[in-house]
């Protein structure tokens, strides 16, 4: 077992050999983590790649079959109480209780993380006008709509600004308007020194967020880097060729010039386009949805 | 040592916060079934009969009070944490807040606790007007709001481990209706077969309804029975503990 204090003190999210099987299904398969304070980590995978499985172990929710997590340098499975003061998650479904107002929620949230009613209230009152909630605090949490309700779970998961902010495929269903008040607040609380661990299944929204990206299929790690070094994964130009079906053939190359060449080389009845590769281009590549 | 009490308060303020919103639907609910029974077996079918040396509608009261204590006491939680962990995800967010387990734990008995001991107080106030032999005292109430609360954290790991209403409901068929007829409280155990009697025995509402009548009818508090409730309190509470630590960390 490693020792905490050999851990570098920059690192806030650090896993080891992580797994969990459900009967004989394997979810996630041996994930290794090494997530840096103030880094926004974006977590990219098909549906039912293991991310969520991840998220839950990470955040102490889920017990792992095997491996360790360290959130701050403390041990989820023997500190879990320490780890869990740092931690706040925005999950896939709004885990709100329904049957009570925003103004509610928001206070249980406070108290259970162990805040005073004063500051409760103080932080709440700063973080609803942030968020527009302002008007609809005493609505009942049932009668809200998708991105109201995001919005209030933005608020719950914030209000003892945690150091470490899990989100869950946060933009899955809002609007464009919640999605770029949601982009404007991950990159403001970014600013002021909270890491985000953001996992999503849309490539653009990793590309605009994230300093690093690690990609899961299956359960694995399959890549990992900044968006550049991906992109640079397998050469910077793809030649797209697609037939009469529409089917379509992907090469990489290294530069534009070795590309044109092997464009000449090709005979006709192909309608060829060559460009730069994107994340989304190595993203098909590694996850099998490229030919 | 942490202060379970406090920690537990905080964990029990969005349940009080719905008991609030729907008080008046709540008193009324955990109301009729027990008026029912009441009506039904004190005043219906042995109206006039004495049980026990008592008047028979001083015995029914407290031992309805008992099935009051345990219906209320466990389906209200059972379906809360039910709810709040398969449809609204909210248990989870608690879960995963810096509280521990005995606190989760006791918290989330509150309500149903405090839904059982609204409807029993109700039903032993209108028992004192319906009949003399029955008396309050502070002894009464402690053992009812311990029913209360036993019964609640067994409604704790149901919800923990239900996979849907339907679940519960099975649960509900196969343990706590035969226990609401069976349990000594609306007749005595004495009365079953001798078989069925020491099974019955073992079930934790018979201890229930005799500490209970016990205390409402100022009979010598039965010792062996408050130990298997506190036998059973003990196993519940530590049945909660370790579902939440096994399943959910």
């Amino acid at each position: 077992m490693q020792d905490i204090k050999s851990l570098e003190p920059k690192v806030v999210i650090q896993c080891e050999g992580l797994c969990k099987d459900f009967g004989s299904f394997r979810a996630v398969d041996n994930v290794d983590l090494c997530i840096r304070k103030g880094e926004i980590f974006g977590f990219l995978g098909p549906n039912g790649a293991g991310k969520t499985t991840t998220v839950r172990m990470l955040t102490t929710m889920e017990r792992p079959s095997s491996g360790k997590v360290w959130i701050d340098g403390y041990d989820t499975d023997t500190q879990y109480l320490l780890a869990r003061r740092n931690l706040g998650i925005i999950q896939q479904q709004n885990s709100l209780d329904k049957d009570i107002s925003v103004r509610e929620n928001i206070m249980h949230h406070a108290l259970m993380q162990g805040m005073s009613l004063k500051d409760a209230r103080e932080e709440m009152k700063g973080l609803c006008a942030t968020m527009e909630l302002t008007d609809r605090m005493d609505d009942l949490v049932e009668n809200l709509s998708g991105g109201w309700k995001k919005r209030v779970s933005i608020v719950c998961s914030m209000i003892h600004h945690p150091d470490v902010l899990f989100l869950d495929e946060p933009t899955t269903g809002l609007d464009t308007q919640s999605r770029n008040l949601l982009w404007k607040m991950i990159r403001a609380l970014n600013r002021q020194g909270t890491t985000i661990f953001l996992t999503t299944h849309y490539i653009y929204e990793a590309e605009a967020l994230c300093d690093r990206i690690g990609m899961i299929d299956h359960g694995r790690i399959i890549a990992g880097g900044t968006p550049q070094e991906l992109i640079d994964m397998f050469g910077r130009v793809v030649m797209i060729r697609t037939d009469d079906y529409d089917d379509q053939t992907v090469t990489f190359f290294p530069d534009r010039k070795t590309a044109m060449a092997a464009a000449g080389e090709y005979a006709g009845g192909f309608n060829t386009v060559i460009r730069k590769a994107t994340l989304e281009d190595v993203y098909l590549r590694l996850t099998g949805g490229m030919s | 040592m942490y202060n379970i009490i406090g920690e537990a308060g905080r964990v029990a303020y969005g349940d009080l916060c719905f008991l609030r919103r729907h008080l008046l639907e709540t008193i009324i609910s955990s109301m009729v079934g027990p008026l029912l029974y009441l009506i039904a077996f004190a005043y219906g079918m042995r109206s006039g009969d004495t049980e026990a040396g008592v008047s028979y509608v001083a015995y029914a009261i407290p031992g309805i009070v008992a099935m009051s204590s345990m219906t209320a006491g466990f389906t209200s939680t059972a379906q809360k944490i039910m709810i709040q962990r398969l449809f609204h995800s909210s248990f989870d967010e608690m879960v995963l807040c810096p509280m521990h387990t005995s606190s989760i734990v006791l918290g989330k008995s509150v309500i149903g606790m405090l839904k059982g001991l609204m409807g029993s107080m109700i039903l032993l106030v209108l028992g004192l007007f319906l009949t003399p032999d029955l008396m309050m005292s502070p002894q009464l109430v402690l053992c009812v709001i311990f029913s209360c609360l036993m019964f609640s954290m067994l409604g704790v790991s149901a919800g923990l481990l239900a996979r849907s209403s339907a679940t519960l409901n099975v649960f509900n068929s196969l343990v706590i209706l035969p226990m609401t007829f069976l349990c000594g409280t609306i007749f005595s155990v004495s009365a079953l077969p001798s078989i069925v009697g020491d099974i019955v025995w073992l079930l934790p509402l018979t201890h229930s309804s005799e500490v209970i009548r016990a205390a409402a009818l100022g009979w010598d508090t039965p010792w062996v029975s408050l130990l298997v409730m506190l036998v059973y309190f003990a196993f519940f509470y530590a049945m909660d503990w370790w579902i939440i630590r096994r399943k959910l960390y």
